[in-house]
């Protein structure tokens, strides 16, 4: 994979390239699903590429091929040229890098068991064992779980004398429990929705989740809802479980926050940000609770990495420091463009793709608060857990969460268990009603392995610290 | 050697390498570039040179499936074997109908295909100028695609299928935007470049963005809307994904379970799945070498069916309708090719019908909060107009929608005579005209 790479960079340079960096990426993924007492999935798959990314009269070009013959290989670096010529035309400005160390390193992250040796049939007996549980549940009539794997090799190489080796590997998992009555699908996930946990571990995470063992409850909680009431329609106190919140941050302070975005460059596609670059230091994002660090150091997320795919060390910043906006998620190229260094947020989700400024692990520091407290601590407000929907307009200030359930709380106590909660607001006023995060205790990383940015589309592999926490006058209950 | 004409081979060459009772093989080569720009200047750009295989191996009634995108002997070798050893380690699945036998196949419409050499940097690099000159010569920003994309897709099965297909689409897009926040919107999808005329999608997202400069909030409540057909293409998405795929009308979560029959819309809405339409983009087969059926899903106001594929169709009893995704598949089957039938209508009818409404060019970032009514929330963008008497008469602030499309759909008032080739995430397409509608749920304003 070193010699592709380099063999790319000779030819890019040969070519013109006045930069050049090469990324040769090996990936396998494995994927088994159930649904309802069958295995309805069962493969794997194995991908190998490279990724040439140049710098020609001043502007970029990318190509990719899967064929790594040394003729594909020139003919790749040839092509990135071209496309930066022709993407010359319309520059008024050539490309500016901000400067990055010269790394000759490798860097790998830890994993116990090899989910890859973990045979197939025992997968499929878990899931199926944690489907059969939930189906004891009559009113469950739809039963789903996934575990998936996934395993990277990459080299990573710069005309700028860059060459670093980095692999990793991650396992996600989770089960569903769906009860479908005329006209309404109420659904309990665990560990989260939208596939489960993800993290950068081993199939030792897998069995920590235990499926099985959480299958009966989140079975009983789907029965529940079809007997819950609607949430009501009003403004009222809500607090978020911890993976809802992560969902949260993602949407209202991790994409806002991308300095890509801040800038324009995706503006057609994802949108903008309310953001501006100028904010840095003065901007007031919520409460003087609120501090957020992006963090690609932390241990096994799937946030994590040594060196983003421009090369950059991998680094902890604040993003966010007593309310007040600190940092940007940035890229070489991003933050020449406001005079600062690259925070190391430059991505690319393979080796057909260029890398992106996206999201590490963007986590909401814990507060003081034990769960039971903050309830308790709550004369009357609905408490909701687990993501269903997201949605958040162009500028990333208007959104609406629905979650899979809610409980009232009255006077300091859970109440009546409420089906399909929704809420809505807009993000600086919604931050500024944060008076409450919970504990260390109840902090936890979640992985967002779906988190989809830039055209050619690139799904990313992004996480989330959060604990539950406290907001004041939410709308809730919209078009309910 | 044509793209499909590759593939077939590389599917034929798999084929005989992979062991098992039963053995299906796709088999895909693409080219695909995009030139991408921002703040008036092209800042990304690339192109991409791919080829794919994806085995299912059948041992008994057992399944499993490995993908590769190395198609030389040893690679393929191993990716056969990885097949055939998670088909030996799945259970048994007694209701596994069998791969599916050959079938005579629709005549595929001839459509012309981009040639990615033909419309290369320099070709699609005049067009992202000629785009942006719009906006840049009025003070306003721009920001798009140009992007052109082939592929050759070949299905080849141990029971006969031998399909092979090359398919392929250029696009653009163009977000013009004013430094007051407001702008425009304009794309266009089709399968011959030299047919997208690029200073004229230009133009329209320019205008559209002049036009709204000045925008107010506007009060949550209930509107009648027009919608152009891009804000109808995002509806039309969410129905597929939802509502009619087999899989959530047998766990009845689909409104086509619970209303199969019932006059539920007006008789003017028709909606079908047709990849054999001549405006249509899709493959002729699906990936599973079915050869598509046209599916009505809704027939003159009637729920009237779902997609199948080999799996879904024998499980409901019903014809397979070639509507297979890649194996291996948990979402079951899927339409990709949505239209509904025109109208008689023009959009300039449609909103001097409405005394006080709301017209949107597109929607952004929607999501499903309940698939059974396909209820959906998401933000208007790029265009969102008041309509009082007739006429567009002020410009709006982007709006939060939340709605029910079943309960939309209900009041439906007319559809558009034209309708356009609108592109879907995911990468399918579909046909749209504009639609009114008696009510639409607005459930808040921009922050």
């Amino acid at each position: 994979m070193r010699d592709i790479a380099l063999a790319a960079l000779d030819a890019a340079t040969l070519a013109g390239a006045s930069y050049a960096d090469a990324r040769v990426v090996f990936e396998r993924s494995e994927t088994v699903s159930v649904r309802t007492g069958r295995v309805d999935a069962i493969g794997s798959s194995e991908t190998l590429g490279l990724g040439v990314r140049v710098i020609a009269d001043g502007a970029w070009g990318f190509a990719a091929t899967a064929d790594l013959s040394p003729d594909a290989i020139r003919l790749a670096a040839r092509e990135a040229v071209a496309l930066a010529r022709a993407a010359a035309r319309t520059w008024s400005a050539p490309v500016r890098l901000s400067d990055a160390p010269i790394v000759t390193d490798e860097w790998r992250a830890p994993c116990e068991i090899d989910p890859f040796s973990v045979p197939l049939d025992e997968k499929v007996a878990l899931l199926l064992a944690a489907d059969e549980a939930m189906r004891a549940e009559p009113l469950v009539s739809v039963t789903a779980g996934s575990l998936d794997a996934w395993s990277v090799s990459k080299v990573f190489a710069s005309t700028e004398g860059s060459l670093i080796e980095q692999s990793h590997t991650e396992v996600g998992a989770g089960i569903e429990a769906i009860a479908v009555t005329d006209g309404e699908v109420l659904t309990r996930s665990y560990p989260n929705s939208h596939g489960g946990q993800t993290v950068q571990a081993g199939w030792e995470a897998v069995l920590a989740l235990d499926l099985v063992g959480h299958a009966p409850r989140i079975a009983e909680q789907a029965a529940a809802l079809t007997r819950a009431i609607p949430c009501p329609s009003t403004t009222t106190t809500v607090i978020l479980d911890g993976s809802q919140m992560a969902l949260q941050v993602h949407e209202s302070i991790g994409h806002p926050t991308e300095l890509d975005r801040v800038l324009g460059d995706e503006a057609a596609f994802a949108g903008t940000s309310w953001v501006r670059a100028s904010g840095l230091g003065t901007l007031r994002y919520g409460s003087e609770r609120l501090n957020v660090v992006a963090d690609a150091t932390t241990p096994g997320s799937i946030g994590s990495f040594g060196y983003d795919d421009e090369g950059v060390p991998a680094q902890r910043f604040d993003v966010v420091r007593g309310g007040v906006l600190a940092g940007f998620l940035s890229s070489r190229e991003s933050a020449v463009a406001i005079g600062r260094s690259s925070t190391g947020c430059a991505r690319a989700s393979g080796w057909d793709r260029i890398p992106l400024v996206r999201m590490t692990t963007v986590s909401l520091e814990p507060g003081e608060w034990d769960l039971d407290d903050l309830i308790a601590d709550t004369r009357e407000g609905i408490y909701m857990e687990t993501n269903s929907s997201w949605s958040i307009d162009d500028k990333r200030l208007n959104f609406q969460f629905a979650c899979e359930i809610g409980w009232e709380i009255k006077d300091g106590k859970l109440g009546r268990m409420i089906k399909n909660p929704n809420y809505t607001g807009i993000t600086p006023q919604f931050w500024s009603s944060l008076d409450a995060v919970c504990s260390p205790r109840h902090w936890q990383v979640w992985g967002v392995p779906n988190c989809g940015k830039g055209e050619p589309m690139q799904v990313a592999h992004v996480a989330h610290g959060a604990a539950p926490a406290r907001f004041r006058n939410v709308q809730v209950g919209v078009a309910r | 050697m044509s793209m499909h004409e590759t593939a077939a081979e590389i599917a034929e060459r798999t084929l005989a390498l992979a062991r098992g009772d039963e053995v299906e093989v796709l088999a895909s080569v693409e080219r695909s570039a995009l030139t991408r720009f921002a703040n008036n200047r092209i800042h990304q750009n690339v192109a991409e040179r791919s080829a794919g295989v994806s085995v299912r191996v059948v041992v008994g009634t057992r399944q499993g499936c490995a993908a590769t995108d190395r198609v030389d002997e040893e690679s393929l070798e191993r990716c056969c074997e990885r097949a055939r050893e998670a088909a030996l380690r799945a259970p048994e699945d007694p209701s596994f109908p069998g791969l599916p036998e050959p079938s005579e196949a629709a005549a595929a419409p001839a459509r012309p295909l981009p040639d990615p050499d033909a419309f290369g940097p320099d070709a699609r690099a005049e067009a992202a100028a000629a785009i942006i000159a719009q906006s840049a010569e009025r003070g306003l920003t721009a920001a798009g695609t140009v992007s052109v994309r082939a592929a050759g897709i070949a299905v080849a099965n141990s029971r006969g299928v031998r399909l092979a297909a090359t398919t392929g689409a250029a696009r653009a897009t163009v977000l013009s935007m004013h430094a007051s926040g407001a702008s425009g919107w304009a794309s266009w999808l089709g399968t011959d470049p030299a047919e997208l005329a690029a200073d004229s999608l230009g133009d329209r997202a320019a205008l559209l963005a002049e036009r709204s400069v000045g925008a107010e909030p506007l009060e949550p409540g209930s509107y009648p809307v027009v919608l152009a057909p891009d804000a109808v293409a995002d509806l039309l998405d969410f129905l597929g994904y939802t509502s009619f795929g087999a899989r959530a009308y047998f766990e009845r979560s689909s409104f086509v379970a619970l209303h199969e029959g019932e006059r539920l819309f007006p008789e003017t809405l028709t909606i079908v799945d047709d990849a054999l339409s001549p405006e249509a983009v899709g493959l002729p087969f699906d990936f599973e070498g079915v050869p598509k059926h046209r599916v009505a899903l809704v027939e003159r106001g009637v729920p009237a069916g779902v997609v199948t594929d080999s799996y879904w169709a024998a499980k409901l009893a019903r014809t397979n309708t070639g509507h297979a995704l890649p194996a291996p598949n948990p979402w079951g089957p899927m339409p990709l090719d949505l239209a509904i039938e025109p109208g008689d209508a023009t959009v300039d009818e449609m909103i001097a019908a409405v005394e006080r409404g709301v017209y949107v060019t597109r929607f952004h970032y929607v999501n499903v909060e309940d698939p059974a009514t396909v209820l959906l929330t998401g933000m208007t963008r790029d265009g969102t107009f008041l309509i009082e008497d007739g006429r567009l008469s002020r410009p709006l602030a982007n709006a939060r929608f939340t709605q029910s499309v079943v309960e939309a759909l209900k009041g439906l008032q007319a559809i558009g005579r034209t309708r356009e080739l609108v592109g879907t995430e995911d990468g399918g397409a579909c046909l749209a005209p504009a639609l009114a509608l008696a009510s639409w749920q607005f459930t808040g304003q921009t922050g």
